[in-house]
């Protein structure tokens, strides 16, 4: 397992994709912090709440979606390049290398809501101070949000790394998160009771989130995500074994 | 003799109830190169992803070292395959594609170094793959193949894209690997090149084999290859 952890490893840092996803998703916070901050009133920006809130809805959710393409991207990058052929051929034993890319995935996953969360802190601070305004989240409010992002996001590239193998084929894996993550989740808004269970909201509440819809409770939070990530792998690892490689 | 070092027996794959390889059986022993022939769609393919455990046997067995691939402690060490020229990240150096093989191989960073400059590719190995030429690739497919130092081979349409100094050089480097007691089998659509290369060739169609037949045989019966497979599949068709 450590040699299949070091060639999942390997393969994140030769090539420039998972770099260039993390410099766009710091650039994607920059510009949605930026127009929030000058889009909404003096009152609203200088409440604490409403500053903390804003640091997760676009760091939490801008990163736990990379979070989840990322792991999506180490599964079905090798389909679409054939390199899942000596890939498997160095490693027939298919469910390692699904455990090997879940748990990198799970380490770049949390690095994406790190990026995600940090460049949106100092995005939000830099953009208050030229609007004469102060920032208002504690020390610990930064703590809980890169503390809980970065478990969330790991979890998150987990389910993504089990979707993607499921999958396989890119286009309908990155339409799918996309279609779960920014419309389902969005629309199951309207109904609280289940939106705070679906995996979105479960990675805010994660990360300290205090709203209607999100689970309150940050460790019962991470246990049903936590369950989500492990039935996820499960099932993917079962697809992956009992499947053809083309 | 001795044991097989590849053995398909009463192999069958189908997709969709149609039988892509049809109760395939051979084997392949120490030493040998064989030729593995057909037609287009003949079942080639299948019946090496078969062997190579990429794909599971309707009914039969595949076996390499007398196991299922799946099952061998330490594949790369055993069997080394290339199966497509394009199964590379197109971002990765050659290097770096290569490398992250070895790691999960357990292969040092010396043995990389090694297998790069046997396929003559350590002056590229640093470009990335996207750069490369169809031989270049072809060659950077049999350098992850060697890196094991491997006593089978199994090679498909190994020389598509090889320019003539890159045919022979493959030519006798495959010799040297079976004179040493490898074994290799080929598939390949270039019978003028197979006739060349080979000790034996198989010959399938529709999934079933026609011929299993020693190149001895083949200029015994006066014909060349070229002829006796034309024979074998055209009689098949008609």
């Amino acid at each position: 397992m450590i040699r299949q952890l070091r060639s999942e490893t390997a393969k994140v840092t030769t090539t420039t994709t998972t770099v260039g996803l993390l410099a766009a998703l710091a650039g994607l916070v920059v510009l949605a912090v930026v127009v929030h901050v000058y889009a909404l009133p003096d009152d609203q920006l200088a409440n604490g709440d409403s500053q903390r809130q804003l640091l997760t809805d676009i760091g939490i959710n801008l990163g736990g979606l990379f979070a989840a393409l990322i792991g999506a991207l180490s599964v079905t990058t090798e389909f679409r390049t054939g390199t899942i052929r000596p890939t498997v051929l160095a490693s027939p034993r298919r469910a390692r290398v699904i455990a090997a890319k879940a748990v990198v995935s799970a380490g770049a996953g949390a690095l994406a809501v790190l990026v995600s969360v940090g460049t949106a802190s100092v995005a939000a601070r830099v953009t208050l101070s030229v609007r004469d305004l102060a920032s208002t989240p504690s020390a610990g409010d930064y703590v809980e949000l890169l503390a809980g992002g970065a478990v969330a996001g790991g979890l998150l590239g987990v389910i993504g790394t089990a979707v993607g193998a499921i999958i396989r084929a890119q286009v309908p894996t990155f339409v799918a998160l996309f279609i779960w993550l920014l419309f389902i989740e969005n629309v199951l808004v309207e109904l609280p009771g289940v939106h705070r269970f679906v995996p979105g909201a479960l990675a805010q509440g994660i990360a300290g989130q205090s709203r209607e819809g999100v689970l309150q409770d940050i460790w019962l939070a991470a246990l049903v995500l936590c369950a989500y990530a492990l039935g996820a792998l499960f099932f993917s690892v079962d697809a992956t074994r009992r499947r053809d490689i083309a | 003799m001795s044991a097989p070092v590849a053995e398909v027996e009463a192999l069958t794959k189908s997709f969709g109830g149609v039988p892509a390889v049809d109760d395939l059986s051979f084997a392949l022993h120490g030493g040998e190169i064989a030729g593995f022939l057909g037609p287009n769609g003949a079942g080639k393919s299948t019946t090496l992803r078969l062997l190579l455990g990429l794909a599971a046997p309707t009914s039969g067995t595949a076996r390499v070292f007398g196991r299922r691939y799946a099952d061998l402690d330490e594949p790369t060490r055993s069997v080394g395959a290339v199966l497509e020229f394009a199964d590379f990240h197109p971002n990765r150096t050659g290097r770096n594609h290569v490398r992250v093989l070895a790691l999960s191989s357990g292969i040092d960073e010396h043995r990389v170094a090694e297998v790069l400059e046997l396929v003559d590719l350590s002056a590229a190995a640093d470009r990335k793959v996207g750069g490369y030429s169809l031989g270049m690739r072809q060659r950077l497919g049999l350098a992850t193949a060697l890196l094991g130092d491997p006593k089978l081979l199994i090679l498909d349409e190994p020389i598509n894209g090889l320019d003539p100094a890159g045919v022979h050089w493959l030519r006798a480097f495959l010799r040297r690997f079976a004179d040493g007691g490898g074994a290799v089998l080929v598939s390949s659509h270039v019978l003028a090149e197979v006739e060349q290369s080979v000790d034996r060739v198989l010959i399938i169609n529709q999934g079933r084999l026609l011929a299993d037949q020693s190149m001895t045989e083949i200029a015994s019966g006066g014909g060349s290859l070229e002829q006796t497979y034309l024979a074998i599949t055209q009689a098949v068709a008609r």
